[in-house]
């Protein structure tokens, strides 16, 4: 008898999908009550999370389910950040006119997929998981549908994830045909050291979860999706997809190809390294804010990657506490931007920012202290973040991976200052609205407090992360 | 066994039958009636041999689904009146020499599956030591591993052809404004008054109605 009571949160989310569906078919007019409802099943999984002991490590399902620490601070962080995500873009939704019912029920499938993944510890379960995540994201890149590029983006997501899957398959299947198991346990105790075919599999889905991550050079469609789509669901694609594939990076090679690290080190590196640096160099020449997130948070992966290139139960830890730190500092990077809004109008390029100190010193202080962490300018939140990585990166005596990444930062601290510099010293525009919703309110002062207050006790991270061990 | 080879042979005949009468019919409505047939028969085949499972997916995906969307097309496209002529035609005859060669290609691959029982027999021998039970039927099997060690693939493959439904929904149905629709409850809760009015008519008057 399999114990449900660890996949409660889980049971709830669907039953709550199907349930807002029929709640939104219906009744007429309900999109609001069905966008508020979904806010708070979320709440209520994440509830239904935090009321089962967090120590535990139980596997379910013939051991295709595991639910451990890791996958239940990872749960925590996704649904939370969900949450906060959904509050602040509530307005945004309203406004340019995608409140259907449809788009909270898109959202919380997708985040069934991402719980799925992030607790999967087999591939046919994995895959599963990565499929139902995906394929309500490609609806939702092309939400709004009468605008062209949104339906443009959501083609060329579809297009290009389609191929990746493919080429994940691939490897699921070789490394099916080599281990003759998709149980990760399985796989790492049937495993020998001198076999291609599990080499090339491992490489294939090493592809697939690089192109969800949008790790250089599997990044080309990131800039043009985050563009096109809606940029509430921009916001989702930047934070969200990505907790839930580094997680499975993490147990896909820790799990069962710790032994084969010669074979993926080198992979992770150049991934880690090529994504650094184009996220630093092609983002300077940027005019939009939503392609600028986009070849940042390229870079950013490069950090998280770096930090799983080590091996080590240090380095895994690290890009935990990156990804957190990432998540708060988009979070707010995005909130800002759904704070320029004038006449029910939102403003998306970076000359609109220009001046935004003279009238609105709150918000453009807000700005600067998100911006800064991006940086990595230390007491802010985004200096430890990097701090770790490269804590955990130099241990190890991976000198040049470390020198790479220092460079990039400095490379991208340029485009993040310039950003400053229009905010704070060029000639000022119209003012902007400044009554915007509560949730709004809430999910930027959230992360700004985040940002600005780590350093007083940084080592609270360190220590919920320090209980991560999977090797 | 006489009669379990007459079915095979009957079968197998109006598959092979249905099958060339697919490509050489002229009305492009029968060629997707045969093929129907062709899938028919094929499955009953696969149900004689034992594999009633996917037998039973050959009709109901095949059948049900494949070849419905075939015969809406070409409904649709009303290319039935097109005349199928590259067999006699002149300009087209180049086709055949292509046709025959790629049938006969798959023919050898079909021939070289077949003959892998034959030139590794011990392939046969160890489906027997991968403890399959032979006694219950394959539907029975693939329930049992189905609806146990996977159901939560087995349910969130439900989810995702949700997901599917739903966002094919929200990305192509529009509300069209101004179409008449037949609204059930204002037909039948009308009543006369609504709709007849009696009018005293005036000799050499005429009367004047409101329209």
């Amino acid at each position: 008898m399999i114990n449900l009571n660890y996949i409660y949160s889980e049971i709830f989310l669907a039953i709550a999908i199907m349930t807002l569906l029929i709640i939104g078919v219906f009744k007429k007019n309900s999109s609001n009550l069905v966008y508020n409802l979904s806010i708070i099943s979320l709440l209520i999984s994440l509830a239904l999370i935090l009321s089962f002991p967090i120590n535990e490590s139980i596997n379910l399902f013939n051991d295709s389910y595991r639910i451990d620490y890791l996958s239940t601070f990872m749960k925590i962080i996704t649904i939370s950040s969900c949450t906060f995500v959904m509050l602040s873009s509530n307005k945004y939704i309203q406004i340019i006119s995608i409140n259907k019912i449809e788009y909270p029920i898109l959202v919380l499938s997708s985040m069934l997929g991402m719980i799925v993944m992030i607790s999967s510890n087999d591939l046919i379960l994995f895959y599963i998981g990565l499929e139902l995540q995906s394929l309500a994201l490609y609806v939702l890149a092309s939400f709004n549908r009468d605008h062209l590029p949104s339906s443009e983006s959501g083609l060329k997501y579809f297009v290009l994830s389609a191929l990746s899957s493919g080429l994940l398959l691939y490897g699921c299947s070789l490394i099916y045909g080599f281990s003759g198991s998709t149980n990760f346990f399985i796989i790492r105790d049937s495993l020998t050291q001198d076999s291609y075919g599990l080499t090339f599999g491992i490489v294939f889905i090493l592809v697939g979860l690089a192109f969800k991550i949008s790790a250089v050079p599997f990044h080309m469609w990131a800039p043009d999706v985050y563009e096109g789509s809606p940029t509430s669901v921009t916001t989702f694609f930047a934070i969200l997809p990505k907790i839930a594939a580094l997680t499975v990076f993490i147990r896909f090679l820790y799990v069962p190809f710790l032994n084969l690290i010669e074979q993926w080190q080198i992979i992770i590196i150049f991934l880690s390294i090529a994504s650094m640096l184009f996220g630093a160099i092609a983002a300077i020449g940027q005019k939009k804010l939503k392609r600028l997130i986009a070849y940042s948070s390229i870079g950013h992966m490069g950090y998280a990657l770096a930090g799983l290139a080590t091996g080590t139960n240090a380095g895994i830890q690290s890009s935990i506490s990156y990804i957190t730190i990432y998540l708060f500092m988009n979070l707010g990077f995005f909130s800002c931007m759904f704070m320029l809004r004038r006449e029910d109008k939102y403003f998306e390029d970076i000359d609109d920012l220009s001046g935004l100190s003279k009238n609105h010193p709150l918000l453009a202080f807000s700005f600067l202290i998100i911006l800064f962490s991006l940086a990595g300018i230390p007491p802010l939140a985004g200096f430890f973040a990097k701090f770790y990585i490269f804590s955990a990166v130099i241990e190890q005596s991976m000198y040049f991976l470390a020198v790479v990444g220092l460079l990039s930062t400095v490379i991208a601290a340029f485009y993040y200052l310039r950003l400053i510099k229009i905010i704070y010293f060029d000639s000022s525009k119209e003012k902007y609205e400044i009554n915007h919703n509560l949730g709004l309110k809430l999910s930027l002062l959230v992360s700004s407090l985040f940002i600005l207050l780590y350093f007083i006790y940084p080592s609270w991270l360190s220590q919920i992360v320090e209980n991560i061990n999977i090797i | 066994m006489i009669v379990h080879s007459i079915f095979f042979y009957i079968f197998s005949i109006i598959a092979i039958f249905s099958a060339i009468m697919v490509t050489v019919s002229r009305n492009t409505v029968h060629s997707v009636f045969f093929l129907i047939l062709d899938f028919i028969s094929i499955s009953c085949l696969f149900i004689m041999i034992g594999a009633e499972f996917i037998g039973m997916i050959m009709l109901i995906v095949y059948v049900g689904a494949v070849a419905v969307l075939f015969l809406f097309v070409v409904m649709m496209l009303n290319v039935s009146q097109q005349k199928n002529e590259w067999l006699s035609g002149e300009k087209n005859s180049n086709h055949i020499p292509i046709g025959l060669l790629i049938s006969a290609l798959i023919f050898f691959e079909l021939i070289i599956v077949a003959g892998g029982w034959k030139y590794k027999p011990e392939l046969l021998g160890s489906f027997n030591s991968m403890g399959i039970d032979l006694t219950t039927t394959n539907t029975h099997q693939i329930g049992n591993v189905l609806y146990t060690d996977y159901i939560h693939l087995f349910q969130l493959s439900g989810m995702i052809l949700l997901v599917a439904m739903v966002g094919a929904i929200v990305l192509t149905f529009r509300k069209r404004e101004g179409i008449k629709r037949q609204g059930y409850f204002r037909q039948i809760s009308r009543e006369r008054k609504d709709g007849v009015e009696l009018i005293d008519v005036k000799s050499k008057k005429g009367v004047k109605i409101d329209v």
